[in-house]
């Protein structure tokens, strides 16, 4: 879902190996585990969003606990979900807040062993507090990274006045035609849709959504947008056009390379998230699954992952240095999601809306 | 010669599980209601008739098909002079072109489609336009092969015999050189128009996102929309037009075969 661009992860890797150094030089004065001995199995499956981990982070893991990680990733929370279904089997997952939700209703994790999460106390409250939304005893998962979802737009292109006062409804201007990146997902779309006119994105009322609907046809006459995924980066990183919707942490990142770009969340709310990592009820071994959960949540992979992908990081002191510091995301204000703005919201799974939407987008998108 | 047919059988295995099984999937999902278990399975047509109670499906089906039949329709007019020229050189550059024409295929598709997008990019192209460019590029060398093959294998001495009876280059062309080849043509439309008309990525990548074909749809209901019965049910209408369409080329194929014996 949040997949960076290769041209990131090369530019990123000089960074990477900084951090690599400096992050071994801390790791490697704790203690080498056997996790065999610990736990009984060495081997653990990490299923994650595409490019969505610093370099070097299982590499320090797999020495820490003597221990093999295997990893694979996915590109949607949709495509994570269907392969789970296929019986495949894991032993972490980094899924985002509403996928969460639909696990744990469907009894698909399992529990999580709060005596091996040292390092909890390290959240940011922030971040704590979004998780209550889905995990509401904070029993199966611990954030990751969180964000919103808002538009990247070109300084110089657009009157940052303009689009502050017009918000989502910048994307209905025929002065932009041509100009603008969509991103192809039903579930962000009709979440600009509702936001605009003032519904919750959580609505299924029939009316909310024929008018969301009118809403998104109405956008893609009048600005002819772009439907794209993970391409969005790169493009907006060389302003090939100048709006496009997008998650905070790509946001982030763009704005880091290129001064002329500026993220926006509009004023009618957004979608604001959050990423977790759960275990699921399968898991083959769930004791090394905490570990390796409670060294994510730790000081030095949390900074690596942030540093590396640009989302806005879970652990407090990453947090609070990233966010400052000049030379890292200090002074990009994509970076620091908005927080308790009353217009914000969760998203929260809806298996009826899903289905109510996925025919109507692929129809605001063929157009006619 | 009995111990030979026994050989057989591993095939037969191979086919059912990997040909047999994986449709009768795709029909069981077509015509059952979202949400089934695997042992209790609801019957419906729902999924056809949502197909066809709106336009806007039918539309991109008719979109997909008229831009495979065009893709094919340049192959042709593009890959047969190629093939023929080809045909005509001496031995060792045929080798060569037939060398040049594959040597993109070594390299995988998506890698050479977004290669295209970054050329494009210094182009001012319709988006239609960019996906022609890429559908043709990509299936240009399956046709040129296959119309080569056809020229190549035509007697030489045939043509001689034409002259000598009389005809003209033009009326050899016409009455020897194309019924003969028409056999490659035909290979060439099944292997340009089959892919061309369930293309996905090309569409995707050089498309700009604004331009959807039938081949989007299926991947979209299947992966993004987690809707497999209504991806299935698309797919199934997909097979049956490119199994009409196949029939009809056969059919074709054999009236041909008829006049020239």
């Amino acid at each position: 879902m949040k997949k960076q661009s290769l041209s990131k992860i090369l530019l990123i890797s000089s960074l990477g190996v900084l951090t690599a150094c400096s992050g071994s030089g801390s790791s490697g004065s704790e203690e080498t585990k056997d996790a065999k001995e610990l736990y009984g199995c060495s081997v653990i499956n990490v299923y994650n969003a595409g490019e969505y981990i610093g370099d070097g982070v299982l590499n320090d893991f797999e020495k820490m606990y003597n221990a093999k990680v295997n990893y694979e990733t996915f590109d949607s929370n949709e495509t994570m979900y269907t392969k789970l279904l296929g019986g495949s089997a894991y032993d972490v997952l980094v899924p985002s807040d509403y996928s969460i939700e639909r696990l744990i209703d469907e009894g698909m994790l399992q529990e999580l062993d709060k005596d091996a999460l040292t390092n909890l106390d390290q959240l940011d409250p922030v971040s704590v507090e979004m998780q209550k939304a889905y995990d509401p005893d904070l029993a199966y998962a611990v954030p990751y990274f969180r964000g919103s979802v808002g538009l990247v737009y070109n300084k110089n292109n657009v009157d940052p006045a303009v689009i502050e006062a017009k918000g989502w409804d910048i994307l209905q201007d025929e002065t932009y035609k041509g100009r603008v990146f969509m991103y192809d997902s039903q579930r962000d779309a009709f979440m600009v849709a509702f936001k605009a006119l003032g519904y919750s994105m959580n609505t299924d009322d029939p009316e909310a959504i024929e008018a969301a609907y009118q809403w998104l046809i109405a956008m893609d006459k009048a600005v002819e947008p772009a439907y794209v995924t993970d391409e969005v980066i790169d493009a907006m990183m060389t302003g090939e056009k100048d709006i496009a919707l997008m998650y905070s942490g790509d946001a982030a990142y763009v704005i880091a390379e290129n001064e002329d770009m500026a993220y926006l969340e509009p004023y009618q709310g957004t979608n604001i998230w959050e990423d977790a990592m759960v275990i699921p009820a399968n898991a083959g071994c769930p004791g090394l699954a905490n570990a390796f959960i409670n060294y994510i949540t730790d000081y030095d992979a949390s900074y690596a992952n942030s540093l590396d992908i640009g989302y806005t990081a879970v652990n407090k002191q990453v947090f609070d240095e990233m966010s400052t510091d000049e030379e890292l995301y200090g002074g990009i204000s994509a970076y620091i999601p908005r927080d308790g703005y009353d217009k914000d919201e969760i998203f929260h799974f809806n298996e009826v809306l899903r289905q109510e939407l996925s025919d109507r987008w692929n129809k605001v998108k063929i157009g006619e | 010669m009995k111990s030979f047919s026994k050989m057989v059988y591993p095939y037969i295995v191979w086919a059912f599980v990997m040909i047999v099984l994986p449709m009768v999937m795709i029909v069981l999902y077509a015509f059952t209601v979202k949400g089934n278990s695997v042992l209790t399975f609801q019957f419906t047509l729902d999924n056809f008739a949502r197909f066809f109670r709106d336009t806007i499906f039918p539309t991109v089906l008719w979109r997909s098909l008229k831009m495979a039949f065009i893709t094919t329709g340049l192959c042709i007019l593009i890959g047969y002079p190629t093939a023929y020229i080809f045909a005509k050189m001496k031995p060792n550059n045929q080798a060569i072109m037939i060398l040049l024409v594959t040597l993109p295929m070594w390299i995988n598709v998506l890698v050479r489609t977004y290669a295209w997008r970054g050329l494009l990019g210094y182009v001012d192209l319709s988006t239609e336009m960019r996906v022609y460019v890429g559908m043709i590029y990509n299936f240009m060398p399956f046709m040129i092969l296959e119309i080569y093959t056809s020229l190549s294998k035509i007697d030489p001495n045939l043509i001689v015999a034409s002259h000598d009876l009389g005809a003209n280059d033009a009326e050899t062309f016409r009455r020897v050189i194309l019924p003969l080849s028409l056999p490659g043509v035909v290979s060439g439309i099944t292997l340009v128009f089959l892919p061309a008309v369930s293309s996905f990525f090309i569409p995707k990548f050089l498309g700009g996102g604004q331009y959807v074909l039938i081949g989007n749809l299926i991947e979209d209901y299947f992966i993004t929309s987690g809707d497999w019965n209504f991806g299935s049910a698309i797919s199934l209408i997909m097979a049956i037009i490119i199994l009409i369409s196949m029939y009809v080329m056969r059919k074709l194929d054999h009236e041909n075969k008829e006049v020239l014996d």
